[in-house]
């Protein structure tokens, strides 16, 4: 009998347990949905604005109520691999005419961006493969706008401007 | 002394009403997103399959998992509207070749599905607009997996079918009554409304 009433309230007491971590797991992820997250970027294709290894902090707010603007940073899923997340900023946005061609080309090259996407490049525009090779990317593909610089602790704080002129028209 | 004791009482009343509303919204969201969601089609695109006003049930768990295959019939965010959805037929995965032309063009042209996007057409195929003008569409803009579609209240079970191709045969089944419980309220009181309103 004893051995009963002991299983019952392990029983009850995994139960419970289950129960709270999947009430607190749902409130955790609707916080990481719809409030912000940190975000750890790897690659080269932000710099100087963001390096190898920086953690930054990403606001959902923006993308749900559509105010991204022209010169944002996002975090956006990557059109050829849905399980892999970009980091780019926004050049332009759906109507807008961007320039195409390198700013080594003598013929300048221009194209105007559908409706419903945005037109993403990285700041390092030498080492970067952005909407200049895959084209215009939706806008639902979005996932935050990054809006603070959290690590390294001496580059702490908000991101700099475009460090490219004239890209964005 | 009442009154401010009557205030502070009131105060954490409303403290933990809010407390729990968030706290049932955040799980609910979560069944949504990672469970399945009902959906109400509208538009002519998916005819005969699914028509105009249908209801039907999409599961999260295969995009999830990835287990999206061809012949699916997926809801996905539009990719020229993030606010809307549409719901097409998933007819070629990543590198498979689709054929772009019409039944009735001479030349048959052919183009191979880039890495992590699918080809989405609807079922009628005259009065659809899908991949065939806008192209292929990335992966991570499909949300849900069409599975069942609700077909008519017959006493107090729910019938359902699952969407097969045009020219398969539906087969129907009737779900658990404990399941259908909920359902059934809501289609039964918005039949009575209706009745109410006609």
């Amino acid at each position: 009998m004893k051995t009963g009433r002991m299983f019952r309230g392990f029983f009850v007491k995994t139960i419970s347990f289950v129960g709270y971590t999947v009430q607190y797991g749902c409130i955790a992820h609707c916080a990481f949905e719809y409030i912000g997250e940190f975000v750890s970027c790897s690659g080269p294709s932000m710099e100087p604005t963001i390096t190898n290894h920086d953690v930054v902090f990403s606001e959902r707010v923006s993308r749900h109520l559509c105010r991204i603007q022209k010169g944002d940073i996002v975090i956006a899923k990557s059109p050829f691999d849905p399980k892999m997340n970009i980091c780019k900023r926004v050049i332009g946005l759906e109507g807008d005419k961007v320039c195409t061609s390198g700013p080594s080309d003598v013929f300048k090259t221009h194209t105007y961006v559908p409706r419903g996407h945005v037109w993403l490049e990285g700041d390092n525009l030498r080492n970067s493969t952005d909407s200049r090779s895959y084209g215009p990317v939706p806008y639902a593909l979005i996932r935050g706008r990054v809006c603070l610089k959290l690590w390294p602790p001496h580059n702490f704080g908000v991101l700099a401007e475009s460090p490219n002129d004239g890209r964005i028209l």
